[in-house]
C-alpha cells in the first residue's frame, strides 16, 4: 500500500517525536559487555563477508608490480584502469560477456512470462484434469534423472553446443509457477469475475488484470532467475564442452583460474631457475587479469543486490510459506 | 464461468481415439533414439533420435567427417536425410495441432480434418523422401564403399519408418472417414471450444517442456542396464547386461573403495552441514538483539551478498585471499618479516572444515533471513510477560525466542536430512585440484567425473539413479515424519 503524503508526514513527525523522547533505559554492566560483544562479532562477520570483494577491487585498479609484490592490501597503490583495458583485449572474453548477458536477459524474460501465464492457468479449476497436470508440473521439483541421463537427453534434443541449450530448459520453473499461482490466488476473485461478466477472454484478463497486479511477485522471480542465469556454470561446463564460443563468463573464469593452478603445479616439480622466472612473470600479470575477470563477473551482483534486497527477502519468505 | 458446448456427434467421435493414440505413437518415434525412423545410415550415432536427425547436422556427420572433408560423401546427401526427417517432424507437429483443434465444436472438428490430412500427407512425403535418400546412399555405396571401407546405407529400411508410415496412413484414413461420415455443422455455428480444453491447450506448451526436460531424461536410465559402447549403431538387446553394473559396484574392489571414499566425503560434508545448521538461527537471534536499525541493515546486506555469487567466484575470492601471493600470505610476511608463500588452496589438511567454513561464509547470512522474519512474528506480549516474571536477556532468548523458531528449524532440518546425498558439485569441483581431489569428491562430483570425465556412462548412470531413488525415499520419509509430528507436510 502506498502511503499518502499526509500519512508520510505523520510518520515522520512520529519518528522525530520518539527520537526526542527516547525512553532512557539504564544499561547494566552485563548489558554493555553483551552489546560490545554482539556488535563486534557482527561487525567482524560483515567485514569478513565484504572485505574479499574490496580486496579484489583494489587489486584490479593497482599497479601490477605492486600487486605482485603483495603491497596492495588495504588501499589501491598506483591507481590505474589498465587491467580492465587489457582484459577487453582478450577476445573470447567479450564473447563470453555477450553470451552471459544475453542468456540472462532472454532466459529471465521468457521464464517470467512462462511462470506468470502458467501460474495463472494453474489457478483455473475448470481446466481439463487440472489437478493431475498441476501435480505433473510440481512433482518434477523432487526428482532428478541425474546428470548423465540429463546430458544424453540434451544430446538427443540437439541442445548441446547450442545457445538454445541455455534458454529452453530454463523456461519452465515449477517452483516459480507455484509462487505465482499462490500469489494470484490471493487476488480477490471478484475482480476476475466482473471482468468475465464484461466479456473479457482469459488472455485479455491475464494481460490487463493479472499481469499488472502480480508485478511484485514477478519482480521477485525475475531477480532470482537473473541471478541464477548469471551464476549458472555447470550447464556451460557440461553441455558446451566442445564450443568455446558459447561458454559463459563463469565458465571462462573457471578455466582461467585453473590455468594458474597448473602453472603452480609446474613450479612445484622443479625446473631451471630461468624457466621458473619466466613462468612467475607470466603468473604475475596473469593474476591481476584473473582478479579483473572475477571483479567484472561479480560487479553486477554487487551493484544490484543492495537495492533489490527486499525482493530477495520476499522471495525466500514466499518460498518458505509454500516450500 | 465455464461454458459447456460439448455435444456428442454420434459414433464418429470414437474415431478420434484412434487418431490420438496413433499420434502418441508417432511422437514416441520422434523422441526415442532406438526407434529412429531416420536410421538409414550405418555411421549414425546411436543417440540420434528423429528430432536430432532433423536438427543437428554436426551430430549426423560426427563419424564421417573425414569422408565429407574428402568429398567421398557430399554434404547435400546429408542434407537430404535431414530434410526428410524435418518434413516428418513437421508433419507430426501439424498432426498435433490438428488434434488440439479437434477438441473444439463440430466446425472446429471439420477444420481439424483438413489439417490432419495435410499433416499426414507431410509425414507420408517425409517417409517417401527417406526411402529416396536410402536409395541414394545405396548408389553412393556402389561407388565408394571399397574406398572408405564401410557401407553408408543400412541393409534394410528401419522398421520404425514403416511404423511411421502406418501411423500416418491411419491418420489419413481416419480424416477421410470423418470428412465423409461426420454430420455437417449448422450454418451459423462459430468456431468454439469448451473452456476446459481451451485452458488445457494454453497450458500444453509448458506441460510439453516439462515432459521433455524432466520426464524424458528418465528414459536415459536404460543405460544402467546396457553395455554402452561409443560409436555407431543402437543399443540392441545384445548389449543388455542386466544388473552387471550394479554388481560391479559391489564386487570390484577398486570400485568399492572408491564408492566408500566418496560416500564418506558426502556424508561427512552433509553431516557437518547438519551439525552447524543451528548457526543461522543463532545468527538471527543475536542480530535481533541489536537495536540500531542502520547497523542491523548494513550487517544484513553485507552478510547476504556471498549467497548470490557463484562458487566459481567464491573460488576466485579464495584464490585472491589464500593463494601464495594472496592477502593472508602478504599479512603474515609483513607481520613476521619472514617470507610466507604457503599455498593454502592445495593444502589437504582440515579440508572438510575449510569447505564447511566456505559454505557458511556463503550461506549463513542468507539462511538467517527466514529466522529473522520468524522472530518478528513472535508475539511481543510474550517478552513483556517474561520481563515481568524477571527473565533476563538470555533467559528470554532461550525460553521465548528459541521455542518460537523451533518449528521453522525442524522443517529446515528435515529438508536437509532429505538432501543428505546432494551436496551439489559446484563447490567441490571448483575447489578440487590434484592434491585435494580425493577428499573433496562427493557423490555428485563423482557421477560427473565418472560419466563426463572418463566416459563410463553406464556406471555413472547407475550411481546417479541409485542416488535419486534414495533421495526421493528420504524426502518422503521426512515428509512422513513431519506429517506425523507436526500434522503438516513439507512438500
Amino acid at each position: 500500500m502506498a502511503l499518502t503524503k499526509q500519512e508520510k508526514l505523520d510518520k515522520k513527525a512520529e519518528r522525530a517525536y520518539y527520537r526526542k523522547h527516547k525512553p532512557h533505559v539504564k544499561l547494566t554492566g552485563a548489558d554493555i559487555v553483551f552489546y560490545v560483544f554482539d556488535y563486534l562479532v557482527f561487525g567482524l562477520f560483515a567485514i569478513i563477508c565484504f572485505f574479499p570483494f574490496y580486496y579484489l577491487f583494489i587489486n584490479t585498479v593497482s599497479d601490477s608490480e605492486m600487486v605482485a609484490r603483495g603491497a596492495v592490501n588495504f588501499y589501491p597503490i598506483g591507481f590505474t584502469l589498465k587491467h580492465y583495458k587489457d582484459m577487453l583485449a582478450l577476445g573470447d572474453l567479450g564473447r563470453a560477456f555477450i553470451v552471459t548477458i544475453s542468456r540472462t536477459v532472454i532466459g529471465t524474460a521468457l521464464m517470467v512470462m512462462a511462470s506468470a501465464f502458467c501460474g495463472y492457468l494453474m489457478t483455473k479449476n475448470e481446466m481439463w484434469n487440472k489437478k493431475f497436470w498441476y501435480r505433473f508440473l510440481v512433482i518434477t521439483m523432487y526428482f532428478n534423472a541425474g546428470l548423465i541421463p540429463g546430458y544424453t537427453n540434451m544430446l538427443m534434443l540437439g541442445l548441446t553446443d547450442n545457445y538454445l541449450g541455455y534458454i529452453i530448459p530454463a523456461i519452465v520453473q515449477p517452483f516459480n509457477i507455484i509462487l505465482v499461482k499462490t500469489y494470484i490466488e490471493s487476488i480477490p476473485a471478484e475482480l476476475e469475475e466482473s471482468a468475465f461478466i464484461d466479456g473479457a477472454s482469459y488472455m485479455m484478463i491475464f494481460r490487463k488484470l493479472i499481469l499488472p497486479l502480480s508485478k511484485p511477485i514477478l519482480a521477485t522471480i525475475a531477480i532470482f532467475g537473473a541471478v541464477g542465469h548469471w551464476n549458472s556454470f555447470m550447464d556451460s561446463v557440461i553441455n558446451m564442452q566442445n564450443s568455446p564460443k558459447l561458454q559463459t563468463l563463469q565458465h571462462k573464469l573457471y578455466i582461467w583460474l585453473n590455468q594458474s593452478s597448473n602453472i603452480g603445479a609446474v613450479i612445484d616439480t622443479g625446473r631451471s631457475a630461468s624457466e621458473i622466472e619466466k613462468i612467475v612473470n607470466q603468473l604475475n600479470s596473469g593474476t591481476v587479469i584473473k582478479y579483473t575477470i572475477a571483479m567484472v563477473t561479480v560487479l553486477p551482483i554487487l551493484l544490484v543486490y543492495p537495492w533489490m534486497q527486499k525482493y530477495f527477502e520476499k522471495g525466500i519468505m514466499l518460498g518458505a510459506v509454500k516450500g | 464461468m465455464a461454458k459447456n458446448i460439448e455435444v456428442s456427434n454420434g459414433p464418429t467421435d470414437k474415431i478420434y481415439y484412434v487418431t490420438r493414440i496413433s499420434l502418441l505413437f508417432a511422437f514416441v518415434l520422434v523422441f526415442f533414439s532406438e526407434i529412429n525412423p531416420a536410421r538409414i545410415m550405418t555411421q549414425m550415432n546411436k543417440n540420434m533420435s528423429l528430432l536430432t536427425t532433423a536438427l543437428s547436422y554436426d551430430r549426423i556427420v560426427v563419424n564421417i567427417k573425414y569422408e565429407i572433408n574428402h568429398n567421398y560423401i557430399f554434404k547435400s546427401d546429408i542434407y537430404s536425410l535431414m530434410a526428410a526427417s524435418a518434413i516428418m517432424v513437421a508433419g507430426i507437429l501439424i498432426l498435433a495441432v490438428a488434434a488440439c483443434i479437434s477438441l473444439g465444436n463440430l466446425r472446429m472438428k471439420r477444420i481439424s480434418n483438413y489439417v490432419t490430412l495435410g499433416g499426414s500427407a507431410a509425414v507420408i512425403f517425409g517417409v517417401y523422401r527417406m526411402i529416396v535418400t536410402h536409395r541414394l546412399y545405396r548408389a553412393i555405396d556402389a561407388e565408394i564403399s571399397e574406398i572408405v571401407g564401410f557401407k553408408m546405407a543400412t541393409e534394410k529400411l528401419p522398421t520404425a519408418l514403416f511404423l511411421m508410415l502406418g501411423f500416418a496412413i491411419i491418420e489419413f484414413l481416419c480424416a477421410v472417414i470423418l470428412m465423409i461420415a461426420q454430420p455437417r455443422p449448422a450454418r451459423d455455428e462459430k468456431c468454439e471450444m469448451s473452456t476446459r480444453y481451451k485452458l488445457f491447450i494454453m497450458a500444453l506448451p509448458f506441460l510439453g517442456l516439462t515432459f521433455i526436460f524432466s520426464y524424458l531424461p528418465l528414459y536415459g536410465w536404460r543405460y544402467a542396464f546396457f553395455d554402452y559402447k561409443a560409436g555407431p549403431g543402437t543399443l540392441s538387446m545384445n548389449d543388455f547386461v542386466g544388473f552387471k553394473w550394479f554388481k560391479l559396484l559391489v564386487d570390484n574392489a577398486m570400485m568399492r573403495s572408491d564408492i566408500i571414499r566418496v560416500m564418506k566425503n558426502t556424508l561427512i560434508m552433509s553431516g557437518l552441514g547438519l551439525a552447524t545448521s543451528w548457526v543461522a538461527m543463532a545468527f538471527a537471534i543475536f542480530l535481533s538483539e541489536i537495536k540500531n536499525g542502520v547497523f542491523r541493515r548494513i550487517v544484513q546486506v553485507l552478510t547476504t551478498i556471498p549467497n548470490f555469487i557463484s562458487w566459481v567466484l567464491v573460488y576466485a575470492i579464495a584464490f585472491a585471499i589464500f593463494s601464495n601471493e594472496g592477502f593472508v600470505n602478504n599479512m603474515l610476511t609483513r607481520i613476521t618479516g619472514v617470507v610466507h608463500d604457503h599455498i593454502y588452496l592445495t593444502d589437504e589438511s582440515m579440508l572438510y572444515v575449510k569447505m564447511l567454513l566456505w559454505g557458511m561464509w556463503k550461506g549463513v547470512g542468507w539462511s538467517a533471513i527466514i529466522y529473522i522474519a520468524g522472530i518478528s512474528g513472535i508475539d511481543q506480549q510474550l517478552y513483556e510477560a517474561a520481563t515481568v516474571d524477571g527473565a533476563g536477556r538470555f533467559q528470554k532468548m532461550w525460553h521465548v525466542t528459541l521455542p518460537g523458531l523451533i518449528p521453522t528449524y525442524s522443517v529446515m532440518l528435515l529438508m536437509a536430512v532429505a538432501g543428505i546425498l546432494s551436496n551439489g558439485m559446484d563447490q567441490y569441483l571448483v575447489f578440487s585440484n590434484a592434491k585435494t581431489k580425493s577428499a573433496l569428491e562427493v557423490l555428485d562430483l563423482y557421477v560427473y567425473t565418472l560419466g563426463i570425465g572418463s566416459g563410463k556412462i553406464p556406471l555413472s548412470t547407475v550411481i546417479g539413479m541409485l542416488k535419486t531413488l534414495v533421495s526421493v525415499t528420504l524426502l518422503f520419509m521426512a515428509n512422513g515424519i513431519s506429517k506425523l509430528v507436526r500434522g503438516e507436510s513439507i512438500i
